[in-house]
């Protein structure tokens, strides 16, 4: 999962000319309030098959306030933005996505430190980081039938994109297509964590709803590392 | 809940096509819901015609039914009823009713009650969160003994032997914060016994804490618990139970034991046998 351990001589985050900074995250939080939103009906449904029909209305609550955070903040580092934004989800959202997300966003920020700057190499071990944040709340592996079923191939995904070469923006489009059919692929998982693993053999059938936010906010970052909104 | 009970090799003294009716309505009862025959003979291993005439029997009974659009087969109303009659003839399920509302009202907070099946707490009753949010129904649901406060109340005061055969069960993580540890747990049930109610932080689900007290028949045996669950800011400062919730949650547990016909004195405490 998160085993290898990144070569990264001669570079520290910020250096050099990395090429994003504090927009992208703007970007990205804004880009997953409106993916979010737009999807708000369809991830509580997947959640009333499986969860406490809330999902979506929890998520878009959360990315609403963080965008309104956002607004608030203003001259910070992506990585402290992103510990923002975390703290916001936490809060906000409630449940157990809160915690999740918010955890990720922060560890995630926590990895990019105050430099200015962060390249694709930067982004992929903040992606990390917040999976490790993930799990260590979650305690989930994959097959459990959760966000880390589509977090997982999407980490494999960026970083086989720039290994062979690619930049970050289109190593988040891999990551995004490949965390989207991830979560397609949580269908016929029998979940082993949190409210769903609850129904046994029953949770079987439905797609994850947690996984399902997971790919719409790694397709939101491959929008926003695009330069669009 | 699970189909582990279901071996495929049949046990001694039982009768076959029981067995695999009985396998059917279960594969059935997985959320891919609806099948047809050539799956759900691949499924039980079954020669098509024989898993045919198992349906054919079975939706006679009403305890399957085919689509008619699809031809495929998915449980029928008669299940319907012998779950509602399951829950109908639970005593104290039953006899929880009003202790489980009057409960969350009083709280503001959901409340399960559950009986120990297995290594599993069953939940046979949930009142939902007096707050109109959309909650979905838990009964039914089926948690492990070791990661809810229903089943660490219960296994307080079960027999040494019965305690040790949980303790002893696999038991696995549901979060960073859920303890699998036997010796931990045993800890931990020792300060229930001691307290008179169990509580766990964010051990079942992410984001979510639970306080329980056992229910004891007249013979001072625990046969289930009833219990408040919530968001664990709400419930819980400091990784410590909010005072008036552990004293709501154990005058319940009391009136509800006094109920199952419990003395006054085992109500109370439950005797750790």
């Amino acid at each position: 999962m998160v085993t290898a351990v990144t070569e990264r001589p001669m570079h520290e985050p910020g250096e050099g000319r990395a090429p994003y900074g504090e927009s992208e995250i703007r970007r990205w939080v804004r880009g997953s309030a409106d993916v979010i939103s737009a999807n708000r009906d369809f991830l509580t449904q997947l959640d009333a098959a499986i969860g406490d029909a809330d999902h979506g209305i929890n998520m878009d609550r959360g990315f609403s306030a963080a965008v309104t955070d956002l607004d608030a903040s203003v001259d910070l580092p992506p990585g402290e933005l992103l510990i923002r934004v975390g703290g916001t989800l936490i809060y906000r959202v409630g449940g157990a996505a809160g915690p999740l997300f918010g955890t990720c966003l922060r560890r995630a920020g926590e990895s990019l430190g105050d430099a200015e700057r962060f390249d694709g190499e930067d982004l992929l071990k903040a992606m990390r980081a917040g999976l490790d944040g993930i799990q260590g709340l979650g305690a989930a592996i994959e097959g459990d039938k959760t966000i880390v079923d589509a977090y997982v191939p999407a980490v494999g995904a960026f970083e086989r994109a720039l290994r062979a070469g690619g930049d970050a923006a289109s190593a988040a489009h891999k990551a995004a297509d490949a965390s989207r059919e991830a979560a397609r692929d949580t269908v016929p998982m029998q979940a082993r964590k949190g409210r769903a693993s609850y129904l046994g053999p029953r949770s079987v059938g439905h797609q994850d709803p947690g996984a399902t936010s997971a790919a719409l906010l790694f397709a939101a970052l491959a929008r926003a590392l695009d330069g669009e909104r | 809940m699970s189909l582990g009970a279901t071996s495929p090799e049949r046990r001694r003294g039982t009768i076959q096509s029981v067995d695999r009716a009985a396998r059917i309505l279960k594969v059935l009862g997985t959320g891919t819901s609806r099948m047809g025959v050539t799956e759900i003979a691949s499924r039980l291993g079954l020669a098509k015609g024989t898993a045919y005439g198992l349906l054919r029997t079975l939706e006679a009974q009403e305890l399957v039914e085919q689509d008619p659009e699809t031809d495929k087969y998915r449980l029928g109303p008669a299940m319907l009823q012998l779950g509602n009659a399951f829950l109908d003839n639970h005593e104290l399920r039953g006899r929880s009713l009003l202790w489980a509302d009057s409960l969350a009202s009083r709280v503001g907070e959901a409340v399960r009650v559950g009986v120990l099946h297995g290594s599993h707490v069953l939940i046979v009753h949930h009142v939902f969160r007096p707050d109109n949010s959309v909650q979905i129904l838990e009964v039914g649901a089926s948690i492990p003994w070791h990661a809810c406060a229903l089943g660490k109340a219960i296994a307080a005061y079960l027999s040494e032997a019965a305690r040790r055969q949980l303790l002893e069960s696999a038991m696995t993580a549901l979060t960073g914060r859920t303890i699998t540890d036997p010796g931990a747990l045993e800890v931990t049930l020792l300060a229930t016994a001691e307290d008179g109610y169990a509580f766990e932080d964010e051990e079942a689900i992410v984001g979510e804490a639970e306080i329980a007290g056992a229910v004891f028949d007249d013979m001072g045996h625990p046969i289930g618990a009833i219990g408040v669950v919530g968001p664990v800011e709400r419930l819980l400062t400091d990784g410590e139970p909010a005072s008036t919730l552990v004293a709501a949650v154990r005058e319940t547990a009391r009136g509800l034991s006094r109920d199952m016909g419990a003395g006054r004195a085992r109500a109370g405490r439950g005797v750790r046998s």
